[in-house]
């Protein structure tokens, strides 16, 4: 899934005065945090609201198959379900689905769902619901993007019985589960979805443990318990009900009121929390952290190899020596963000990585470049090569990147300046920013991407990305164009063994990374701040979204 | 308002940014091409831009302000059901600031140089302060410290205390500037003495005779006031998560939605002409010899 508009509204300056502002009331403990799973404390009880206030946008639509962003799913998991999940060690596990089973040459799946599950508003959930949430995936006027192409090899579904419901593919998708784990395909009431676009937009009906009652916009959305939940996931910490009645789904865009509405006990929960403010509650028994890095692709900063000066490999290999980037991410992510070494996030079991390729080395960036040829020095001390500059142009999201990575980008600018590049960072709105993306105007730019599984690597390396899509859209940012990388992705992509899997996908990462085409950073940064009368939460091991189900409050 | 809906629509489509998107789940969207021209045909956005502005001009003349992209429903809807917070706040405000700027130039004018100093300084601190630096402030002093008002408004009258007096501060130092000015002249003007002289207080004086003068050029400030408080809504409304006419505003640009953005620029538009026409009408009320002007 490509990046959402998060509304993190502080500029860099603005968080640097409120947390001054912030620190004349708080204690702030600066220590290495340490995040863990919440210990529940005694027994479960039941009742009582929950209050969580997002900071992601505010959704359009609540029906996680239009569109499908992170916003929608962060919400549409207290709704709705999907076919299966995944658990903590990354297996594949049953949800709405107990079983499945691929057919000998791959092209078909057959899945066998629960028994005698229904959506709440009584429709049964059977074969025939499954077929038609797959034909409104992918039907155009469902406008969907991260459903549409995640069911890219699902040719149609076939109706074996009432529970069994057939895949037929175009070809062998060995992420087709990882695929269907996600929050943009959960399964949803056919009579809902037969209401139309806007109403079901509106209060999409699914399985889960809540539903939607009402969304005042741009306030809240309040969800109410579904008494008849009884379709836990396979890791689930109980079956039935959920202990909480219900949720009150705040949209709170600024980050300090969401810390100071948790602090005040006005809200239980927020997400979106920054590095500062966790760094703050480091230590105090009042709040939990749930540090919960989303899958798929590792924060990075991408090389853009289609064009000068980087479409030579020693330039290329020259940034990523010359410029230091851990001592950075220490200090301004407050020890909250661990330096990652590989194009894939630390969830993926899949998931290489090559610290020795990342040294950072200023003599070895000079004496590359110069080989390179970028031999003359301007009066500014940036390189240059038959007059022209080693000027890299970096489009930087304000919508995507929070004011401590926009921090660290300036710290990228600063090192690379003394190996001779000049770095012109440009803070940009989501729409400029896609804008500048899409005319091919950057040489550096780090892009976020979630998706279950490592079938991500082929979305952001495989050299049909760089084509893009008619919206202009392109994932490889990259722009990495190597038939041994591509065979690899493809192969990775279609194998049903899954040792095979894991050796192509290492093989393809080793490329990638060996290639130097990108700077991993960290993990892309998801957490939640949890107030401690809230028990029993966790974030999904799919997407990282939070699932209340099994929690409950305590006063 | 036609010279403002003609800017907002060609100044929009200068900033990068595809509506088909807009309308696809926003930005980036990786829609199929089946989808886009769907759109493209559904929202006439495959015609020349002429004709999509004329297109509009007609819509707007019949009181149609279209669909939003994102949220897929009619816009007026959309405004109707933000503007009332939105005006809330700002009358609010605008009336808070009001008492403030009053209060401040009646204590401090012509009480000698030091209160003088000190109305000049409070007047000058709280005209320059930053919503967003005060807000953070009173959200640390109010809400965190001492636990008197919840930094998020849900609706309640206490929710909207912080975002009003963010508001109004800055707002009352403005006003209390110009009302100073105005209250110094009058203070020096015969009718002060021969009032003095008939026995009135200084208060009195202050009260029944300077402050219609201090009063005036507030007035026909508070017609800028109200378009200032609008733009600092978009401020406030985000930090204290209010519902509102500029947390459309700001979220309908990012999204590049188009109709929205036209319908919220219009519509302050149209709160300006509303409110030079009450300022006008106030001043009136407030100054007698514009009254016979007028009459005559």
């Amino acid at each position: 899934m490509r990046a959402a508009p998060v509304t993190a509204t502080t500029t860099k300056r603005r968080a640097g005065i409120i947390a001054g502002a912030v620190a004349l009331v708080t204690t702030i403990t600066l220590a290495g945090c340490q995040a863990a799973e919440p210990e529940a404390s005694g027994d479960p009880v039941e009742g009582g609201t929950l209050v969580y206030a997002s900071g992601d946008a505010e959704p359009t639509c609540l029906d996680p198959h239009v569109g499908g962003n992170y916003p929608q799913a962060l919400i549409a998991g207290q709704f709705l379900e999907s076919l299966v999940s995944r658990d903590e060690s990354g297996e594949i596990i049953p949800w709405l689905a107990e079983s499945w089973e691929p057919a000998d040459d791959q092209l078909a799946w057959e899945f066998t769902l629960r028994e005698g599950i229904e959506f709440t508003d009584g429709t049964p959930l059977d074969a025939e619901a499954v077929k038609v949430n797959v034909e409104h995936l992918k039907d155009p006027a469902t406008q969907s993007s991260t459903g549409y192409l995640a069911m890219g090899k699902v040719e149609s579904v076939e109706v074996v019985s009432d529970r069994v419901a057939r895949f037929v593919l175009s070809a062998p998708d060995s992420a087709l589960l990882e695929s269907l784990a996600q929050p943009w395909t959960a399964i949803q009431s056919p009579a809902g979805i037969a209401r139309g676009m806007d109403a079901n937009c509106q209060a999409p009906v699914g399985t889960g443990p809540f539903i939607v009652d009402e969304w005042v916009k741009q306030d809240h959305v309040s969800l109410v318990r579904n008494d008849d939940y009884a379709s836990a996931p396979a890791d689930a910490a109980h079956t039935g009900p959920a202990y909480l009645e219900g949720i009150e789904w705040r949209f709170v865009p600024d980050s300090s009121t969401r810390y100071a509405a948790l602090q005040g006990g006005q809200v239980d929960v927020i997400d979106n929390p920054q590095p500062d403010t966790i760094a703050a509650t480091e230590g105090d028994d009042a709040f939990t952290w749930i540090d919960a890095p989303r899958p798929g692709a590792s924060n990075r900063i991408e090389l853009n190899s289609g064009q000068a000066p980087f479409d030579d490999e020693r330039v290329r290999e020259a940034f990523i020596r010359a410029v230091a980037v851990n001592d950075g991410i220490d200090s301004l992510f407050f020890g909250t963000a661990e330096r990652s070494y590989s194009p894939l996030s630390s969830v993926e079991p899949l998931a290489h990585s090559d610290e020795t390729l990342f040294e950072t080395d200023v003599d070895a960036a000079n004496t590359l470049l110069d080989e390179a040829g970028w031999t003359e020095r301007d009066s500014d001390g940036t390189r240059m090569k038959d007059g022209a500059r080693l000027t890299l142009r970096f489009p930087v999201s304000t919508n995507q990147s929070i004011p401590a990575e926009q921090s660290l980008f300036e710290q990228v600018q600063a090192t690379a300046k003394e190996a001779g590049f000049e770095v012109v960072i440009s803070l940009l709105d989501l729409s400029s920013w896609y804008g500048a993306l899409f005319a091919h105007e950057y040489e550096i730019v780090s892009a976020p991407y979630t998706k279950v599984g490592p079938d991500v690597l082929r979305i952001l390396y495989h050299s049909d990305s760089i084509t893009p899509a008619p919206s202009g859209y392109f994932a490889n940012l990259a722009q990495l164009d190597d038939p041994e990388v591509d065979a690899l992705l493809t192969g990775a992509a279609s194998t049903s063994d899954p040792a095979e899997r894991a050796a192509l996908y290492e093989q393809a990462q080793q490329l990638i990374l060996g290639g130097h085409y990108l700077l991993p950073l960290y993990d892309q940064q998801n957490s939640f701040l949890l107030s401690a009368n809230l028990q029993g939460a966790r974030a999904m091991p799919t997407v990282s979204t939070p699932s209340f189900s099994d929690a409950w409050l305590i006063d | 308002m036609w010279a403002v809906a003609t800017l907002t629509f060609f100044a929009i489509r200068l900033i990068p940014g595809d509506p088909a998107q807009a309308i696809l789940g926003g930005p980036g969207s990786q829609a199929s091409q089946e989808a886009l021209d769907q759109v493209r045909r559904d929202y006439g956005l495959d015609q020349p831009l002429l004709v999509q502005y004329f297109a509009m001009l007609g819509r707007l003349l019949t009181g149609d302000l279209g669909d939003s992209y994102a949220l897929k429903v009619p816009v007026a809807e959309l405004l109707g059901a933000q503007i009332g917070g939105t005006l809330l706040l700002a009358v609010l405000s605008l009336a808070l600031a009001w008492v403030l700027a009053l209060a401040l130039s009646l204590v401090s004018t012509g009480r000698g140089r030091i209160a003088t100093a000190v109305g000049e300084g409070v007047e000058l601190t709280a005209a320059a302060l930053p919503q967003f630096w005060l807000a953070a402030v009173l959200i640390a002093i109010f809400s965190t410290g001492l636990g008197w008002l919840p930094p998020v408004a849900t609706g309640t009258p206490s929710g909207l205390v912080l975002p009003v007096v963010t508001l109004a501060i800055p707002l009352a130092g403005f006003l209390a500037q110009v009302m100073r000015e105005s209250l110094l002249d009058a203070m020096a003007q015969p009718f002060v003495i021969s009032a003095r002289a008939r026995g009135e207080s200084a208060v009195g004086v202050r009260l029944r005779h300077t402050i219609r003068h201090a009063a005036l050029p507030g007035i026909s400030l508070s017609g800028w006031a109200l378009g200032w408080l609008l733009s600092g809504a978009v401020v406030v409304e985000t930090i204290f998560a209010i519902p509102g006419l500029g947390r459309t505003l700001l979220q309908a640009v990012t999204l590049r939605d188009i109709p929205v953005v036209t319908g919220v620029v219009l519509l302050i538009a149209l709160v300006y002409v509303v409110m030079t026409v009450l300022t006008d009408v106030a001043s009136r009320i407030a100054d007698p010899r514009l009254r016979q002007e007028a009459g005559r």
